[in-house]
């Protein structure tokens, strides 16, 4: 029996991994686009943005474009494996294989 | 564990979510086409107004530069999961706009430099605008904006009209660009 993962099931932590996921390989957000994306504050999203990348998760690459820093963050491929199995366990539940 | 309508709501924030980023990714490359072909836009109008006389080869330079820059943003933009493919129905989709357009103001019609200079526009934008009922309202906003102040200038304005369609037609499209960049 599959079990939700618990670092991906925290809603806002859902919404960043769903966001990254829906992107092609490599591919990531700019922290700015993620926080509009997600509707989140700038600390908060930095917090689960740190525990999603302690996990390993998502990358995060931070750069300068021009005199601006940038923040991109991306879906690794264990984190990409995680979300797929977090998804297919949620629909387990809804299909009642699970309780 | 949670139960099924726990999971059910995680999977509809998921779908939202997803939803958003599509959308996101749209308007990018949206802001892309539209920066392209309102540089383009404003050139062909600036070139008529200036020098009337080369305007008969400025628009068709400005409609294959067009056409070639949008294949090129298509396949080069990594906004799908799968590269971008290139799907000939694209320039097909094209060819039979440009085709329909010239039935209408060479066979069906004979339009002067200012009707042509109007009907493009709206022409183009008529699907702009369409497709915004299916893509995203900036579509919509961007296209009725445009056709709305083209018909102004056609009615309103005399001799500079071309100068007109190069801020309304050709800086319409960049600032609407600019703006998608921004929702």
């Amino acid at each position: 029996m599959a079990e939700l993962d618990d670092i991906i099931h925290q809603p806002l932590r859902l919404k960043i991994m769903a966001a990254l996921n829906a992107l092609p390989v490599a591919s990531g957000l700019e922290f700015a686009r993620l926080k509009k994306l997600t509707g989140a504050t700038d600390g908060n999203l930095g917090a689960h943005i740190e525990t999603l990348a302690k996990a390993g998760y998502v990358s995060v690459d931070k750069a300068f474009v021009g005199k601006k820093p940038q923040t991109t963050v991306t879906a690794t491929a264990t984190g990409r494996g995680a979300f797929a199995r977090h998804v297919a366990t949620l629909q387990e539940i809804i299909a009642g294989k699970q309780v | 564990m949670i139960d099924s309508k726990e999971a059910s709501a995680a999977l509809a924030d998921i779908d939202d979510i997803v939803q958003r980023v599509k959308q996101s990714q749209l308007y990018e490359l949206a802001s892309l086409a539209a920066l392209w072909w309102g540089v383009l836009v404003f050139a062909g109008n600036l070139v008529t107004w200036l020098w009337p006389f080369y305007a008969r080869y400025a628009w068709p330079a400005v409609d294959i530069l067009g056409v070639g820059g949008l294949i090129a943003i298509r396949l080069l933009t990594p906004s799908q999961p799968q590269p971008a493919a290139f799907d000939v129905r694209l320039v097909l989709v094209f060819v039979l706009f440009f085709a329909f357009g010239y039935i209408c103001t060479n066979v069906l019609g004979h339009y002067g430099p200012r009707e042509l200079g109007a009907f493009w526009p709206i022409y183009f934008m008529l699907f702009y605008t369409l497709a915004g009922l299916w893509f995203g309202y900036a579509f919509v906003a961007i296209g009725l904006v445009i056709i709305a102040l083209t018909l102004i200038g056609f009615f309103t304005i005399g001799e500079p009209f071309p100068l007109w369609m190069a801020f309304v037609n050709g800086g319409g499209l960049i600032v609407g660009g600019l703006w998608m960049r921004r929702i």
